[in-house]
């Protein structure tokens, strides 16, 4: 078997990155023929094969359970396939665990890589290989820093070697992730979904540093549900469904309509809810801000009324996340006033907000909001517990019949009320966060990045609950960086730059690009 | 169970009725052993195998005297070992419980010694270790330092004050508290002449059990030892929570403090010793987590019984008590070995 001792020519650049940038280049550099996994209950991966080559952006997609990270994980030796056969360079490989998969030139990104925050950037880059002085004990220092810089300098990317990880962001971080693999002779790159935590300008920053790796002869799985992305940067793609391979095109033969069809199969394509909207009779505001300045917004007027659905969109840092603060008393603004269907609105945290009916479903929901161990139906009352107790004791069974109300309601898909939620998907964990909003009788709910990681599917169905509850007069205001899902479900769509709004849509008489013109502007965007 | 409440009327959204049945049969029909959680039991099968192994050594083992015995020996550790497993749900612990026992004995020792009345005495010796638990909890709730620290600090701070109260020498006589915990309750039903220091530990039990499973208080501990931010984020008043939970672990301590000192007749600085690290062993053997979110009483007093009849039984096997301390030590990591495993 192969060690990592394979790895030892260290202080030299990757061979990937000094060989000649020929071009294109089309051979084929893995192959992965027939693998079969099968978890307990499931047949995860039926018979699957993909081919990646060298110099290639290859895409992976499907919906959530269709079997993507499955796929990569039979590539990146996590896990080992019950059948099938893997040829990394013509020859079969026994990917037996990550670190020979990592040893052979297989490396994976993900969207929140495992760096040392304490440690630099060069020490991070060159971890396991850090070239030593003549004693043999201690680091050279200059060495590292120096290599460092060279690497990040032909990948183009400007971030300081010598800087601690630790105050970088998510997009570096994966830079340095990438540059890291790159130091370590990989031939394939698996990027998971990485532009999740990013904004329009970090996504672009990215993708130039693909096109970098790709010009070198660098094979790139690229694992994504963003059909944009894919057209944009991917060669190749490969619909998963159901563990199953669906198809494998160029993407110069298909439009992302068709990818959706293949993806959604016979459950039918994505429903788009634009020229339904219900033009809200209700002329009340429900929330008002009124110049309103924090240390990332600057002078914010915004009213939403009862029964509509505002999007508030910009790129991160332009001061949707912090408008959220405010109005979950987080932050407190150091100007202006909130009004609350007309009376001044100053919460002190949650807890106040709550009382009065607001309510902050923030990102991220499994870290941020849900408690992992406790089950569906304590995650869906914990915000309002009272509303489950009866004389100071808690009523189980009042608790899960609430639980099954909104199951039903939302279409939570769980084996039971009691099940932890950690076990559920993303898209239905962040269901259960809406749940426990609605319990806690939220009227102006507030959700970042409510459609955030999760698969088609359960997009569109969070767009119809978001609907629905505009409909029962309650307000809501959705911030996300994804314009192209606003899109499809707000009346309004706000957009900030720089924590101020600049544009004020109603939703029917916009577009992307005009909604992207405005956040990233013709002027563009410094990039750090 | 009553099936006649319906969901909130305020909330309804269009129900879409095709997935009403999606929450139901969770349960497995027939094969319900498979259900049982396999991991969560074993202290209760090691304890089996122990009981068999060991009555072949002795034949005053397996007698109801012996068993009395041992649940006098463990009742005073198991009331602290409830508080601690409300702390460790919450994602907390305290150090501080030895020496707040001790400080609790001797409250009410010296004023007994003053000749204070003793319904007084033991009110005051209540209500101080509580004062200590609030600090506690006072200064956890502040979230500058780890409560490992806080505690710790406030133990060492509670052992001078304990010394320095007595002046290192005991109180030997507990007078009514003596007459109270020494003995044992009538024989027959109900109390079959159980150990009088059961009791407040059995009580204590109950208590945890329905304050962990049944009330909103104990709700907000497993939210807080899951995920604190998420606590906050549904509007939990994390701080207060905090404070309530150290201040019944005081509570709680007062009680063993007195149930302690009236069972051996006597206060001293070091009555409550090594309580501290007991009790977190015995939860932590009973499969509650060190770091929060889960766990209960059910689970600690698994862990506590295994403690207490593994230290009966090694005797009764005719080993020395130094391999007592042997045994209890690779207990505890072989218990959170196994739970690891099992999650």
């Amino acid at each position: 078997m192969t060690r990592s001792d394979g790895l030892s020519s260290s202080s030299e650049l990757a061979s990937a990155m000094t060989g000649t940038p020929e071009g294109y280049q089309s051979d084929e550099l893995l192959r992965a023929d027939r693998l079969n996994k099968r978890f307990p209950g499931v047949q995860a991966l039926q018979a699957v094969s993909i081919s990646l080559h060298r110099g290639t952006v290859h895409a992976l997609v499907g919906q959530n359970g269709a079997g993507k990270s499955t796929l990569v994980k039979c590539i990146s030796g996590v896990y080992v396939p019950e059948s099938g056969h893997i040829y990394l360079e013509g020859r079969e490989v026994r990917l037996l665990s990550p670190r020979t998969a990592f040893s052979l030139g297989i490396t994976t990104v993900h969207q929140r890589p495992q760096l040392l925050p304490s440690l630099s950037v060069a020490e991070n880059i060159m971890l396991g290989q850090l070239p030593v002085r003549k004693g043999r004990v201690f680091i050279d220092r200059r060495q590292i820093n120096e290599d460092s810089r060279a690497l990040l300098a032909r990948l183009a990317v400007s971030i300081d070697p010598e800087e601690p990880v630790s105050r970088l962001g998510a997009a570096e971080r994966q830079q340095v992730a990438i540059a890291k693999a790159i130091y370590r002779n990989a031939k394939l790159l698996i990027l998971d979904e990485p532009t999740v935590c990013l904004d329009a300008g970090r996504i672009e920053q990215l993708f130039r540093l693909i096109e970098e790796l790709r010009r070198y002869g660098m094979a790139i799985l690229y694992v994504s549900h963003h059909l944009e992305e894919i057209f944009r940067i991917a060669d190749q793609v490969t619909v998963l469904r159901d563990g199953r391979l669906v198809a494998t095109a160029s993407t110069a033969e298909l439009t992302p309509g068709h990818v959706i069809t293949l993806m959604a199969g016979d459950r039918g394509a994505v429903q788009s809810r634009n020229g339904k909207r219900s033009s809200s009779s209700s002329t009340q505001p429900a929330i008002e801000l009124h110049n309103v300045s924090t240390k990332a917004l600057h002078g914010i007027d915004l009213m939403v009324r009862t029964g509509e659905v505002v999007g508030v969109t910009g790129l991160i840092g332009a001061g949707g996340h912090s408008l959220a603060q405010v109005l979950f008393g987080l932050e407190q603004p150091q100007s202006g006033e909130v009004l609350l269907g007309g009376r001044p609105f100053r919460p002190r945290g949650p807890k106040q907000a709550i009382a009065r009916g607001v309510f902050v479903v923030p990102e991220d929901t499994a870290r941020s909001t849900l408690v992992p161990l406790l089950s569906l139906a304590a995650n869906v009352t914990l915000a309002d517990l009272a509303a489950v107790s009866h004389r100071g004791f808690l009523s189980l069974a009042r608790e899960r019949e609430l639980a099954r109300h909104f199951v039903s309601e939302l279409a939570i898909a769980s084996p039971s009320v009691t099940s932890p939620v950690r076990t559920l998907s993303g898209g239905n964990q962040q269901k259960v966060s809406l749940a426990k909003a609605l319990n806690a009788k939220a009227n102006v709910l507030i959700l970042e990045e409510p459609t955030q990681g999760v698969d088609v599917r359960a997009k569109s169905e969070i767009h119809n609950i978001i609907r629905d509850l505009a409909g029962q007069d309650k307000a809501v205001i959705v911030i996300s960086t994804d314009i192209r899902d606003l899109l499809e479900f707000v009346d309004r769509l706000v957009a900030l730059r720089n924590g101020k709004i600049v544009a004020d849509f109603s939703a029917g008489e916009t577009s992307y690009t005009q909604v992207l013109d405005v956040t990233i502007g013709a002027q563009g965007v410094t990039v750090r | 169970m009553s099936n006649t409440l319906q969901g909130p009327s305020t909330n309804s959204l269009p129900v879409t009725p095709s997935n009403a049945g999606v929450a139901e049969g969770a349960m497995p029909r027939g094969r319900w052993w498979k259900s049982l959680d396999i991991y969560s039991m074993w202290p209760i099968i090691v304890m089996a195998a122990i009981i068999i192994a060991t009555s072949f050594k002795s034949a005053r083992y397996l007698t109801v005297q012996n068993f009395e015995n041992i649940l006098s020996q463990a009742a005073p550790l198991g009331i602290v070992t409830m508080g601690q497993t409300v702390l460790l749900v919450s994602g907390g612990l305290d150090l501080s419980v030895g020496y707040n026992i001790s400080f609790a004995s001797i409250v009410t020792g010296l004023m007994l010694e003053h000749n204070d009345p003793l319904w007084l005495a033991i009110l005051c010796g209540i209500a101080a270790p509580t004062v200590v638990g609030f600090v506690n909890g006072l200064l956890a709730a502040q979230g500058r330092a780890h409560p490992f620290i806080i505690t710790l600090g406030m133990s060492l701070f509670l052992f001078g004050l304990d010394t320095q109260l007595t002046g290192g020498s005991p109180v030997n006589d507990m007078k009514g508290l003596y007459t109270t915990f020494g003995g044992n309750l009538p024989s027959g039903f109900p109390c079959f002449g159980l150990p009088t220091v059961a009791l407040p530990f059995l009580v204590v039990l109950v208590l945890t059990f329905v304050f962990l499973r049944w009330t909103p208080l104990g709700r907000r501990a497993y939210a807080l030892g899951g995920n604190e931010q998420a606590a906050h984020l549904s509007g939990i008043a994390v701080k207060r929570t905090k404070i309530y939970l150290y201040s019944i672990m005081g509570l709680l301590v007062g009680l063993t403090g007195m149930v302690l000192a009236g069972q051996i007749n006597e206060a001293s600085f070091n009555l409550g010793l090594n309580f501290d690290l007991e009790s977190i062993a015995c939860a932590v053997i009973g499969g509650t987590a060190l770091f929060g979110g889960r766990g209960g009483a059910f689970r600690s007093v698994q862990g506590l019984a295994l403690y207490a009849l593994v230290q009966n039984s090694i005797l009764f096997a005719g080993f020395s008590s130094n391999y007592q301390q042997m045994a209890l030590g690779a207990i505890i990591v072989i218990a959170v070995m196994v739970s690891r495993s099992a999650t």
